[in-house]
């Protein structure tokens, strides 16, 4: 009969097969699986890490709980006080990079000059560059500095860390703003700084405010450079944690692991509501 | 002097050149256009009277003041940009009044204006719509309105109805034309379109190859093309080869001759370039060959668009285009013989 009622033999362009199907599947869930194996051992009712544990309850959620509201004379740091370090110097370097980013996204997109090139290349060198080498380095830089910083060096290295992602995502949202809109302000009597402020920032935002969440994440999570950095009283969480883990290795720290990855997770989820789909360049 | 003077006015980039040598008098209250082929210049002159590029050499002056390095914000000139530039995160009433904010013009006031112009352009309507829910036209009169908030001394149009298809591009010529006596503002417009700048332009300039070829009327420019190149661009024409005969007559390629005006001021024997238009060439039954400036040639391709018939005929070496109405059509298919009438008016002598 007709050719449209035989048999379908071949796969049409923008369909996926099975076998494509079963491979993002197996991928996907190697990606999921720590998280949830954490969150499985977060709930163990047993003293010790045996996977998967022998009964289930909530009492490392309860030790955890304790050593927030009390904290242990053993501690050498509390929680509580890591925590506030991690998110001041997250919110710091947030506000830092993205002051760094938006100016030079601008400069980047509508400017020429000579060196713009490598300027692009070393912006993203600290994420090709080895995080251990990176932190060494900066300790050696820190430590030959005439003064004495501790929180501060913090902030400064997890600025280096998170500008490639904030320039990244400004000068993809710099990238679509056409310079007739500028233009088209400085016409209608603004000033070329004020034609920034009103037309282009604006529609700058949504890069803007990926950025700055992005580098949130990206200062809350780091671990490798702020581990050659961190003095003894200021730490961050991470470090807190691996500190923890170390010195007694107890399920508690999965429950606290769950808690942060709750937070990531409630970042990461802004990130998309606030830009859209296809706006996030990590 | 009044209105709006260019001296000698000539960007480089580099050692490229954009335009050079323009010396132009813009009178007051008239729309100008700026009509050449894409890579001419017009676009780069526009931006230098806007004040968006800078000038290489010569002078601006605007009812006497220099303004050539009058940073563009405080030139006040209004400009609808070919991409029209509205701000998207602003409303079609926020748009407006952006220029009047930045005048520091009261609220109430600012309002006002708002409310007046979107009148003006039929939109009333739409004042607290976001620009992207308005069609192509609606946002084309928008910016329109937007770049005469202000009450600008000079408006400037690059090339605003390209993006439009054409039929609302004919309504919108029409509607920028009888806004702008209206309103009896200056403006440049700069486009590639010579229908465009036909129906709409008091003035048009012709620039081509980095310099202005002609200024003058459309008309003007249209029966009096200064050279080939403004005679060539500007409606089609049949441009040929010719020799001055003297006595007023003009000798083919294929030997024979035409009376043409009198051309003083071209020696005998010279050659030179003439110019027919299309429209002004009759075409007859073969049989009567006899008469006055009529030579016999064969057809060689008819183009039937049902408007108008484009007849190509080949006469005493030369290709001519004959532009008839289908009611005048006698017929013609291609291999006929016919006979051509060039009136002699109608022969334009061009630079040679």
């Amino acid at each position: 009969m007709s050719l449209s009622s035989s048999k379908r033999l071949s796969i049409l362009p923008g369909e996926t097969g099975r076998f494509a199907g079963i491979l993002s599947g197996i991928i996907l869930l190697l990606a999921v699986l720590p998280i949830l194996t954490m969150i499985v051992m977060s709930f163990s009712g047993a003293s010790n890490l045996d996977f998967p544990p022998s009964s289930y309850s909530l009492q490392w959620y309860r030790a955890a709980w304790q050593t927030i509201v009390s904290p242990d004379a053993s501690d050498v740091l509390s929680l509580g006080k890591a925590m506030t370090t991690s998110l001041l110097v997250a919110c710091l370097t947030m506000v830092f990079a993205t002051l760094v980013a938006v100016p030079a996204a601008y400069a980047l997109v509508r400017c020429e000059f000579r060196g713009k090139a490598v300027a692009l290349q070393l912006m993203s060198l600290p994420l090709v560059f080895p995080m251990v080498v990176l932190g060494l380095a900066l300790l050696l830089v820190f430590d030959s500095l005439p003064f004495q910083m501790s929180f501060s060096r913090l902030v400064i290295a997890h600025v280096i860390l998170a500008l490639p992602f904030v320039v990244k995502n400004c000068t993809a949202a710099m990238l679509s703003i056409g310079s007739e809109v500028e233009e088209a302000a400085q016409m209608l009597g603004a000033s070329p700084q004020r034609a920034i402020l009103d037309v282009v920032v604006p529609l700058m935002k949504s890069g803007i405010l990926a950025g700055m969440l992005l580098a949130f994440i990206v200062s809350f999570n780091e671990f490798t450079v702020t581990y050659f950095l961190y003095t003894i009283d200021v730490m961050t969480v991470p470090i807190w944690m691996y500190s923890r883990t170390v010195s007694s290795l107890d399920p508690t720290v999965f429950s606290f692991a769950v808690l942060i990855v709750l937070i990531d997770f409630v970042l990461i989820w802004a990130l998309e509501k606030l830009v859209g789909e296809g706006g996030v360049s990590f | 002097m009044t209105g709006l003077i260019l001296e000698n006015v000539e960007k480089h980039y580099g050692t490229a050149c954009a335009v050079k040598d323009v010396n132009l008098h813009l009178p007051e209250g008239k729309l100008v256009c700026f009509l050449g082929p894409s890579g001419c210049g017009k676009t780069t002159l526009l931006r230098m009277i806007a004040g968006l590029e800078t000038l290489s050499g010569g002078e601006i002056r605007l009812d006497g003041e220099d303004i050539g390095q009058t940073p563009a914000h405080l030139r006040n000139f209004g400009m609808v940009f070919q991409s029209l530039a509205l701000f998207p995160h602003m409303t079609v009433g926020e748009n407006i009044a952006y220029p009047l904010k930045l005048r520091g013009v009261g609220k109430a006031e600012q309002q006002a204006r708002v409310v007046e112009l979107l009148q003006l352009i039929q939109l009333s309507e739409m004042i607290d719509r976001p620009v992207s829910k308005l069609s192509g036209g609606q946002r084309q009169r928008v910016a329109i309105a937007r770049a005469i908030a202000a009450r600008p001394k000079l408006l400037l149009l690059d090339e605003p109805l390209s993006a439009l298809d054409a039929k609302l591009r004919e309504s919108m010529q029409v509607e920028i034309r009888q806004l702008q006596q209206r309103l009896n503002i200056t403006t440049i417009m700069v486009t590639h379109d010579q229908r465009e700048a036909m129906t709409m332009a008091d003035i048009v300039v012709v620039l081509g190859e980095h310099r202005v070829q002609q200024v003058g009327t459309p008309i003007e420019i249209y029966r009096h093309p200064a050279n080939e190149f403004v005679a060539d661009f500007i409606g089609s024409g049949n441009i040929f080869p010719a020799t001055i005969l003297g006595g007023g007559r003009i000798g083919l390629p294929g030997g024979e001759s035409i009376e043409v005006p009198s051309s003083a001021g071209v020696k005998t024997g010279k050659q030179v370039r003439m110019l027919v238009r299309p429209e002004d060439l009759q075409l007859s039954a073969p049989e009567s060959t006899a008469g006055h400036n009529r030579l016999l040639g064969t057809v060689i391709f008819v183009r039937d668009i049902g408007s108008t018939i484009e007849t190509i005929v080949e006469c005493s070496g030369v290709s001519f285009t004959a532009l008839s109405t289908p009611c005048q059509g006698i017929g013609l298919g291609v291999g006929h013989r016919v006979s051509v009438t060039i009136p002699a008016e109608a022969c334009r002598v061009l630079a040679a």
